[in-house]
Order: structure tokens, then sequence, then C-alpha cells
């Protein structure tokens, strides 16, 4: 009824290789594409520069992660680390007096090798120790953001940016800045949603799976790791020179803590290893759900008119997320990208398969 | 001095109380002051006494007529320390109408600077946010109206100066501090000045957060430094208290940042905290005419805007001292420009704010269209085991090494 079809059924490779296999899905992402598109006209202008770009900005960033975690299977805790090092590498060049276009290429390529450099000192441990490894590096990188004052931008460490311009054109405006997000977090998931059809995507699902089996189907496991981190950094790279360039507009070390190397995994695990559109709702709910709870709880005790004490206030939302993550993992342990396909299960062939049972 | 400051004292009461036979204040539009702070993370050690504060001035001013009639609307919000947040509740507000700013988080103020300098909305940010800011010439909206880190290390400087005699040449000064940002700030003016004075300089990082400490204070009992200055926070004291005892490190030369409060002494031990010195611009304890006010008005029939512990901290006071600042600005936007006030009347009358210190609660400050923090005055104040004692006046030393710091940091800032 919804999705017009008797299930899914494929009776070649060419169709079995497709980006969407059932057409309302490709449907669906076209509505949503425009949607997107048309954002700067249908969304009041807080919402579009205050939750829409940091909401696209940080999927993309989210992706990048899932690259290395949900498809191959290597826990990251140092990515907001990868992210300082694209941001601070492109603003430097940006001052330098390098075009944006290749300021933002200079910072993706510089965390794409200090990235995998890490990774092929990290990679000869697995699991938990490479986990520690790569909090390691996050630590040695606030280490060195807050001891050198030339990469952090004087004694306050703030590095300011400078204005963004892409193709001969300044970005000053919402509108813009939005568009520039957009268009990111759109190459990126384009760039996922094939990764999925690709060797190079069955390759780094083997090595995750099992990476010993993988080598003896003749997968070089290492390299491919390799390969993951460096593609999941330029990504990160890239991603926090657009957050700071369209949104903080100067980088300081707290922006890429070790909190938020925490956030953006719970983003990815929350929206569901390996899966593209969880990656966009567990983003939302870590990133916006806390300040939309927050504004609700105020908007609820100043409508009650009840004379709750200001830090209680900020209290309540915390504890409304906290347990709505609980809730949500324990209702899909797979996250909200399963949650989601669940329903679209569900509803694939309703009412029919109402009868099987 | 005494007799200008009853002098002063009277004229505003009078001030007050013709404006409250004027008007009642709540038929008026209100003068909005938008507070973002962090009520749920880092900073929770600070933000409640400030809010709270801010809360009961308002209360009080508005049940005294408010400013020149208009009741003042302190509207406070949690941004949990996130940067993102900050800006969300920054763009929020924005479009209600606010453009007064109090951040109160140094990555939360660092994130929303650019855009309010960009849109023209006051933003203060006393005690917080980057140092150079007080250049009123380059950070036009940025009032961060207090001693920057540097003035104050600077001025413990000088004390320490005054308590040798005058003379530093032999003097040999240990600088204690948490090894990011916030700590190393002051390093560049203590090398400045033990250069010029010819004190020996020594340093002594502590990593984050403050709780090991040992590996320091062993290497200064071997130093033996004359005076140790501080630049911790919180259980940063507590820790430094212990290993004073442990190597015999006399308490009363341990000159602490202003971040030393009551809190901290209850947990140091009031009597064991005795001689403890704290630079700062922030007249301490309950005595201070405005604190005692709200004591007596709210407090003694449980009318206060929150729990009255949250009173007996000095970080109330500090509350009061900005939001008094604060609502002074607004005072003379009104009878300046009149209403409505606008972000360039409140600039201006922010600029020409004028020897005022909030009846005793701060430093008097005197902010120009250069200086935006006020002169940067404070002065070193001691803990007797149940109050705080001034061993002197409010005074700003060094200035010209200062400014040349902050003059060569914000020479880097451009406004896009």
């Amino acid at each position: 009824m919804f999705y017009r079809l008797s299930g899914v059924h494929h009776a070649n490779y060419v169709s079995d290789s497709r980006i969407f296999k059932v057409p309302a899905d490709r449907n669906l992402t076209a509505f949503i594409f425009l949607i997107g598109l048309a954002a700067p006209f249908i969304i009041p202008s807080l919402y579009l520069n205050s939750y829409m770009l940091p909401w696209l900005i940080w999927t993309a960033a989210a992706l990048g992660l899932n690259l290395v975690t949900g498809w191959a299977g290597q826990l990251h805790l140092g990515y907001a680390a990868v992210m300082a090092v694209g941001a601070y590498s492109s603003i430097h060049a940006a001052r330098f007096g390098v075009p944006w276009e290749f300021a933002l290429i200079i910072g993706g390529l510089t965390s794409s090798v200090i990235g995998s450099l890490f990774a092929f000192a990290a990679l000869r441990v697995k699991g938990l120790y490479l986990a520690l490894t790569t909090l390691a590096m996050q630590f040695v990188m606030d280490w060195v953001l807050t001891h050198s004052p030339a990469i952090s931008g004087g004694s306050h460490a703030s590095l300011q940016s400078p204005t963004l311009a892409l193709l001969g054109q300044e970005i000053t405006t919402d509108t813009g800045f939005y568009y520039v997000a957009f268009g990111w977090c759109v190459l990126v998931t384009i760039f996922m949603l094939n990764l999925k059809r690709t060797g190079l995507g069955r390759a780094l699902v083997a090595v995750r799976e099992k990476d010993f089996a993988a080598a003896i189907l003749g997968v070089n496991s290492f390299y491919y790791k390799i390969l993951a981190f460096a593609t999941s950094s330029f990504i990160a790279g890239v991603s926090g020179a657009l957050l700071v360039a369209t949104f903080f507009f100067l980088a300081a070390p707290e922006q890429f803590s070790v909190a938020v190397s925490i956030q953006v995994l719970a983003m990815v695990i929350v929206g569901g290893l390996g899966s593209i559109i969880g990656s966009y709702f567990g983003v939302a709910l870590i990133l916006l759900v806390p300040g939309i709870v927050n504004g609700l709880v105020v908007t609820l005790s100043d409508g009650l008119g009840t004379q709750i004490d200001v830090e209680t206030l900020a209290h309540i939302p915390n504890a409304v997320y906290g347990a709505l993550i609980v809730i949500i993992l324990l209702i899909e342990p797979l996250g909200l990208g399963k949650l989601y396909g669940n329903i679209r299960d569900y509803l694939m062939v309703w009412p029919f398969d109402q009868f099987k049972k | 001095m005494k007799v200008k400051q009853h002098i002063k004292a009277v004229a505003v009461a009078t001030a007050l109380a013709a404006s409250a036979t004027v008007a009642s204040a709540q038929d008026k539009e209100p003068i909005r002051f938008g507070l973002c702070f962090d009520l749920s993370k880092s900073y929770t050690f600070i933000s409640p006494q400030v809010a709270q504060a801010a809360q009961d001035l308002a209360m009080y001013t508005n049940e005294n007529g408010g400013i020149e009639g208009h009741p003042v609307e302190v509207i406070i919000r949690d941004h949990g320390n996130e940067p993102q947040r900050g800006v969300e509740c920054y763009e929020q507000l924005k479009r209600e109408g606010v453009f007064l700013f109090n951040f109160l988080s140094t990555p939360v103020t660092n994130a929303v600077l650019p855009r309010a300098m960009k849109d023209g909305n006051v933003l203060m940010q006393s005690f917080v946010g980057r140092g150079d800011a007080v250049d009123g010439e380059v950070f036009e909206w940025v009032f961060p109206v207090g001693p920057t880190y540097w003035q104050q290390a600077a001025n413990d400087v000088a004390f320490i100066k005054g308590q040798m005699g005058g003379d530093l040449s032999k003097a040999k000064i240990g600088f204690i501090y948490l090894d990011y940002p916030f700590g190393q700030e002051p390093i560049e003016i203590l090398k400045t000045l033990s250069e010029k004075e010819g004190f020996e300089l020594e340093l002594y990082p502590v990593p984050l957060p403050g709780s090991d400490q040992a590996g320091a204070w062993s290497k200064i009992r071997r130093d033996k430094p004359d005076y140790v200055i501080s630049w911790l926070l919180a259980g940063g004291h507590v820790v430094a208290s212990k290993e004073m005892r442990r190597n015999r490190f006399p308490i009363d030369r341990y000159l602490s940042v202003n971040w030393l409060n009551e809190v901290d002494i209850a947990n140091i031990g009031a009597q064991e905290a005795k001689g403890i010195l704290r630079g700062t611009n922030v007249a301490g304890g309950q005595e201070v005419p405005i604190v005692k006010t709200m004591l007596d008005t709210y407090y003694a029939n449980g009318k206060g805007s929150g729990p009255e512990s949250l009173v007996r901290d000095v970080y109330y006071n500090t509350g009061m001292a900005i939001y008094s600042a604060g609502f002074e600005a607004a005072r003379i936007a009104i009878t300046e420009n009149g209403w409505p006030i606008t972000p360039e009347s409140m600039k201006n009358a922010y600029e020409s704010i004028e020897n005022f210190d909030g009846n005793g609660i701060m430093a008097p400050v005197t902010v120009t269209d250069k200086d935006h923090g006020g002169g940067g005055k404070t002065r070193v104040e001691q803990w007797n085991g149940e109050t705080w004692v001034p061993l002197t006046d409010w005074s700003a030393d060094y200035l010209d090494v200062v400014w040349d710091v902050i003059k060569h940091s914000s020479a880097t800032f451009t406004v896009e």
C-alpha cells in the first residue's frame, strides 16, 4: 500500500546492486532532498542556522566515523582530534591566503595523513586496546593545541576563521552557510550510499566481521583498515573545517575536546552502526534534543507558573535526555536506524503480510 | 573617599526613591538581560550564584521603581557549556529582542563572540573569554568589566612587592597553574615583570583537573619561593592546601586568583584556611551594603530567588558586581538617550560609566571607549577564619606592561 511491492526480489546482479532497491525509498529520498534544497525558504532562520546547519555538518562527520566504526568495525575514540587537525590546518591555510576550496582539501588531507599515520601505529592492536590508543591520540592532540600558541592562535587559544569564500563568492548569509553544509552532507551521503555497492565497502564489512577470515579470503585487512581510517579522517577534517568556517567562526580547543569525541561516537551508536539514515537520526538525538527538551521544559514551567529554581530546571532536561537514550537502546539496541528499518519493513507489504500469520 | 561613597549611596537611594514615586515599573516595557549559563556541567561552581544575584537584583530594582521606570527582566537558560547550544540560545534570545548577553563560560563566549560582534549586540563577559577583549577599539561590543587575568597577575606582583618592602630584586615568586589556556595566560606577563623587577620566577604546571599536585609542591619545598601565585580552580585549592601542609609551606603566602570561594574554604576547613590570600575586584563577605540589603529584605523573610547558602558565597557578590554595572549602564542609557534602549545607546552608556563601585561591591570602574575593562583594579583579601579582610586598597599596577600584551594580542582580531 505504501511501497506498492509484494517483496524485494532480485532477478539479476544489476538490480541487486542498485542504491535504491525499492522505488518508494528513492522517491522519499528525492522528496527529502528537495525539502533540504528549499529549507531556507520554508524554515525560519533560527531553526535554519542553529539547528539545521550544525545538524548537517555533524551528520557528515558522524558518517565519517560510521565508516571506520560501523563499516570497518574499528572503535575510534579520538575522532574530534582528527576534526581539529582538519579545522586548524584549513584555517591556517586560509589565513595564509590559500583559496578556501584548496584550504578545505588541505585540511582534509592533513587529517587524513595524521589520522592514518596514527592508525598505522594503533592498528597493531585490536578492539578495546585500539580504542584506548585512539583515546591517547585525542589527549596528544589536546596537549598540542593547549601548548602551542602558534597553532591555537595566541595565549587565549582562539583562532579566528577568515570569511568563507567558495568559487569566488564570499559566503556571509545564513542561507549561504546552510547550502555549504547541505552540499557537504549530501556529498558524504552519496559517497557512503555508494560505498555499500563497491568492492571496498564489501572488503570493509569482511574486515569488520572477522579480520583473519577476511585475510584468508585474500582481503588485506591491515591495508583496508588504514584505508578506512584515512577516508574517515578526510571526512572528519573537512567537516571540522566547515564547522568552524560556517558555524563557530573561530576555532578553540574545547570545540574538539574528548567530550566531543565521545559525543560523536554516541551519535553513531545511538543512530546505528553502519546505518546511513541512522547517523542522521543519531546526530539529531544527541546534538539537538538536549536544546529542544530544555526549551520545552522551560516553556512548560513558565506556562504552569511553577517556581522551580534555575539549577533544577537545567537538570530536568538532562535527566529526560538520558532516559530517552536508555529507552531507545532498550527498545532497539541496533539504534534509531534499525528502528526506522523495522517500521519500513513492517509497512513494506502491508497489509497483506498479515495473512501469513 | 569615605565621604564621597556616602554621598554616592545617598544619591543612589534618592534616585531610586524618586523613580519609585514617578510610576510603577510594571506597566512599562522591560529591559531584558539574556543569561545563557552553564547550569548543568563545568561552571556550576559559579553560575547558580551569579544567576541568583541577577534575579535578586532585578527583583529589588523592580520593587523600587525599576530602572528609570522600566522593569528589568532576567532571562536564564542553560547551555550545558556546549558551544553549539550557546549559539542556539544566543540566536533564539536575539530574535526575541534581547541584545544584552552573558554566557559565563569561556568556550561558549568564544563561540558566540564573532556573532555578537557582527550583529552588534552587547556581550557582557566579565571573568570569562579572551582577555584582550578589554581593548574597546577592537572589541567594540564586548564588555569584560573587571580585571583581565593579565592585570590580576600584575596586581598580584605589585602586592608582593609592597609586602617585601618595595624591592623584588631578591625575591622568588612561584606560579602554580592549571596547564591549559586559563592557567597559562598570566605566564607572559609574569615573565615580563620578572625581567623588569628582577625577581626570580618559578613555574609549576599542574595537569587538569588539578587533583594531582604532589610533584609541583615538593619542587616548591625545594625552591622555597617567597610567595606562590595560584591559578587553580575549586578543588585545586583544596588539594593545594593539603600539599602546603605536607610540605610546610605557609598558607598566608598562597595568593589565589579570584576563583576561590566559601565552598573551597569550607572544604579546606575554615580554620585551616586562615591566612589564605585572594586577589579580587569584588568585595567579599555579607557586610557589603547591597548583599546585606538582599539578606534583610528577602532572605530574612524567605523570599529570595534561591537558597540562602548561595548568598553567603563570594560568587554571589561577583554576580552582584557584574549586574550592578550592567543595570547602571542601562540607567545611563535611558537618562542620556531615552527609551527605547538600543545596543548603541547601551554601548555608549557602558563607555560612560565613571568611577562606579556599585555602593562598595567592587573596585571602582571607569569604562571608556578604549578600555572596556574599567581600569582593572583589584585588591588582596585575606581569610581570617570567618570572613575576608581586605589587606590593600583597590589599585591597578603595571598598566603599560599589561596593555602592551593586550594590544599585541587584540591586533590579530578583525571583524569579518
